[in-house]
């Protein structure tokens, strides 16, 4: 049997630089940063402050089956991501098999939030205020679950948590649906919302920068926990170019290792994240001098920062130098399990446009981070491939690479283009 | 048919080479089925922690688990409830399956888990703690057990199983959720050896949003009378908890390895019910689609489903939900099909509960008793099962169906087959 081929044809997204692919896509080309003082919880007792949340959303503009107060704010985020890439890929429900239309997400917490709340009411010896929505409300699988609900899809529903890595275990999967012919489109991205829980977690590893977050840089301080969520419209290139879609790239591959070694630190040389690269370009057919762009996971704490570079320099040799890598963390803080979906967003638009976003924040060079991070400015390069890296908590590494569709196509690229 | 023989052999086939389960009626496949054909019950008065104020005071706890029984003398420190069930459940589907030390260290062997909530309990203490005495207290230990993919990873590194690590969440249907996902891995070449199950652990915090949206058991009378599954007189489930892991091989690889290979996993299918059980035609039609996508993807015929391990836990509206699915999936042909329903004695498992329902059947595959229902003896009138009762049957089991089915839209379901060659 032969397999289809998956491309990208819409993409959604909800972050802290902004709503909707194009606010998104030039907020980053434009180096903006969505970091600033944390107003979901209060802060006082904790050292750090800062972090990177979405403002001014409004779940009420992207529902028509459901109700906001009846969904957590990481399902209420998918939600509007969902919807933003359906309209972007020009997809109407109505003429879709239903049947075979499915969800693949991922998340770091599914709805943290919910189980705050029991806490607060536990605590606070409030515990009979807690009804049934705690249990409607809470359990991760609900994101992909509230996707469906509001769209009527009744496909393939599943929810994949493997946590900063989960949006690319998400898109990985969704891919594999695909191939295999078990969906006509999948909707596949990852989202959580910004958590207290997570928060004081990241405080306690010490891991939380105070200021900024300047991935690569000698003097980086840490990460920023972030929220948000991202979802690409996938489907097969054969449906794809029958509707005449625009397709921002083509997704030929992945790779997915564990390095079962250490519940919150990296293998010590990257051993795992080189098997997941090595089996990505692999799987995609893919030479290593081939790939324009990788995204990194590139969170801005100095022991992943450097172990990333040391594993990419290991699998690319001397060809690491000439690879532009960018961390668009930078940008958005660490938005848990929708970073690798809004980072596969990020890889599918610069395969698109040909532009890279930055690092920024990105001045004193660190002598062990030596490679091309695209410092401070988003850069014109052509990209026919990119890789899209993310590790997580559990030891679990995901690469994804997406690739320029080379298929004569129907769509309208040039008058679509930002 | 020639079409599907096709696809079907231009895949890598799946078996299974052996399981671990750790649950509250034994520690092995065949302990397991020894207490589901007695009739034991594991649903009694949860001791765990308190249920005053609750409705329901009943849950199938493992009593007195000890996880250094099957792990050792490893440092276990890190490793809260959930994960110790599944390293254990692990360990013993890798002595199961015949994977000592020295080959795992070679090969990159995957774990792929399914579970509904990992562990609440971890989460919602690490939280408890930081509101009670000042976040600067939490514990940077809990905190990486706070992530729902930490019993797999805790499991990975306890266990050197440095392939595919994923984890699955779908609720009830987690744990078959998770087989599919893996044998699909296997079909496409990408694996050749993945642990796949399931695991949910027994805690106050799930317990609690469980009872409070009114989905557990009230007995009327005395302890451990329900829940009756697929019975007139059934109120609810009652929790459980476990680990279940099955190994999964590529067969041309298991049978170089010269491994025994218990059943093969021919098909697999999914639906999801957009009304979440609201609409009974929905959520019907949902389950007849997992039904038939799983018959059609194992290229079999309804009538070559010799029985049927059903996900029914004694909850209203589940229960028939799933009697008229399988009755529409399988076209009707449910009459003479033997069936049974093991969580009337294990109670509702969660992630678990799909793999420990495939684990007692490669037994019933063995032994050829398929365990009854206990405490059945009203089958609501317009199910249209005839061969389901409170005794077990004996039965010739070549190829079987297990249906997982959530309170909450999902549903999954497996055929697997018994391997001749062996």
């Amino acid at each position: 049997m032969k397999h289809s081929r998956v491309v990208v044809t819409g993409i959604g997204v909800v972050t802290p630089i902004g709503t909707g692919r194009e606010h998104f896509w030039t907020n980053l080309l434009a180096g903006r940063s969505g970091i600033g003082p944390v107003r979901s919880f209060d802060t006082s007792a904790y050292s750090v402050h800062r972090g990177a949340e979405v403002h001014d959303f409004e779940a009420e503009n992207y529902l028509s089956n459901l109700d906001a107060a009846h969904l957590g704010r990481a399902s209420q985020f998918a939600i509007a991501a969902a919807r933003l890439a359906l309209a972007d890929a020009n997809v109407e429900i109505a003429s879709l098999d239903l049947e075979r239309a499915g969800v693949s997400m991922g998340t770091t917490s599914g709805e943290p939030r919910e189980v705050e709340r029991f806490d607060d009411l536990f605590v606070s010896k409030n515990l009979e205020r807690v009804g049934p929505e705690f249990l409607a409300l809470y359990p991760s699988h609900v994101i992909a679950a509230h996707i469906a609900r509001e769209l009527q899809f009744g496909g393939i529903n599943i929810m994949i948590p493997t946590a900063c890595a989960a949006g690319n275990y998400a898109i990985a999967h969704a891919f594999d649906v695909l191939r295999a012919g078990r969906a006509s489109l999948m909707l596949a991205g990852g989202s959580d919302s910004f958590s207290r829980i997570t928060y004081t977690g990241f405080a306690q590893l010490g891991a939380i920068a105070p200021e900024v977050c300047q991935p690569f840089d000698r003097c980086r301080k840490g990460m920023i926990p972030g929220e948000g969520a991202g979802v690409l419209v996938l489907e097969p290139l054969s449906s794809a170019l029958k509707r005449g879609a625009r397709i921002y790239a083509e997704i030929s591959g992945y790779g997915l290792s564990c390095d079962a070694h250490h519940m919150t630190a990296a293998h010590p040389n990257g051993e795992g994240a080189v098997r997941a690269m090595k089996q990505a370009l692999e799987q995609s057919g893919t030479a290593r001098e081939e790939v324009g762009y990788i995204s990194a996971h590139g969170t801005g704490t100095p022991t992943n920062d450097r172990l990333e570079t040391l594993a990419v320099k290991r699998l690319f040799g001397d060809a690491a130098y000439r690879v532009p890598i960018s961390s668009i963390k930078s940008m958005l803080g660490h938005t848990m399990g929708a970073a690798s979906a809004i980072e596969a967003a990020a890889c599918a638009l610069a395969v698109y446009h040909d532009r890279i976003p930055p690092t920024i924040n990105l001045r004193e060079p660190d002598p062990e981070c030596d490679l091309d991070y695209v410092p401070n400015h988003a850069r014109e390069h052509t990209v026919r491939v990119a890789m899209n890296n993310a590790y997580a908590f559990g030891g679990n590494n995901a690469s994804l690479i997406l690739k320029k569709c080379e298929e004569p196509q129907k769509g309208t690229k040039s008058t679509n283009k930002i | 048919m020639c079409f599907l023989w096709l696809v079907n052999s231009m895949r890598n086939r799946v078996v299974i080479t052996g399981a671990g389960v750790v649950s509250s009626l034994g520690d092995s496949s065949s302990s397991l089925q020894l207490s589901l054909c007695s009739g034991r019950r594991a649903v009694k008065p949860v001791e765990l922690f308190s249920t005053a104020g609750l409705g329901c005071p009943l849950g199938g706890e493992i009593p007195c688990f000890d996880a250094q029984k099957y792990l050792g003398r490893r440092n276990l420190r890190p490793l809260d409830r959930t994960s110790r069930l599944v390293a254990s459940a692990a360990q013993l589907a890798l002595n199961d399956s015949g994977w000592s030390g020295s080959i795992l260290n070679q090969e990159e062997v995957g774990l792929v888990l399914g579970t509904m909530f990992c562990s609440v309990h971890t989460i919602s203490e690490f939280d408890r703690r930081a509101l009670e005495v000042g976040p600067a207290y939490a514990s940077p230990m809990d905190f990486s057990n706070t992530v729902i993919n930490a019993a797999a990873g805790q499991t990975a590194i306890i266990h050197n199983l440095r392939g595919i690590n994923s984890t699955i969440s779908t609720g009830i249907t987690s744990g078959l959720q998770a087989i599919a996902y893996a044998t699909e891995v296997i079909r496409s070449g990408r694996a050749r050896a993945i642990l796949a199950g399931g695991a949910d652990e027994m805690c106050f915090e799930s317990f609690y949003g469980f009872d409070r949206a009114g989905l557990l058991c009230r007995s009327e009378h005395s302890a451990g009378d329900f829940p009756i599954p697929f019975d007139k007189r059934r109120n609810g489930f009652a929790l459980g908890e476990g680990a279940a892991l099955l190994m999964l091989e590529d067969a041309h690889f298991a049978r170089e390895r010269g491994a025994h290979t218990l059943a093969e996993i021919t098909g697999h299918g999914c639906g999801y019910d957009c009304s979440q059980g609201e609409d009974e035609e929905s959520a019907v039609n949902s389950i007849a689609l997992s039904v038939r996508r799983a018959i059609n993807d194992a290229s079999a015929g309804p009538h070559e489903i010799d029985c049927l391990s059903a996900s029914a836990n004694g909850s209203h509206a589940g229960d028939r939900h799933e009697a008229k699915g399988v009755f529409a999936g399988l076209n009707g042909q449910t009459r003479k099909l033997p069936v049974t329903a093991i969580k009337s004695m294990l109670g509702e498992t969660l992630g678990a509960s799909g793999p420990m329902q495939a684990i007692a059947l490669l037994e019933t595959m063995r032994d050829g008793v398929l365990p009854g229902i206990n405490g059945l003896e009203q089958v609501e009138d317009d199910f249209a099962f005839d061969m389901i009762s409170s005794d077990n049957r004996e039965i010739d089991l070549e190829t079987a169906l297990v249906n997982s089915a959530g309170f909450d839209g999902h549903c999954c379901s497996l055929v697997l087959a018994r391997c001749n060659e062996n």
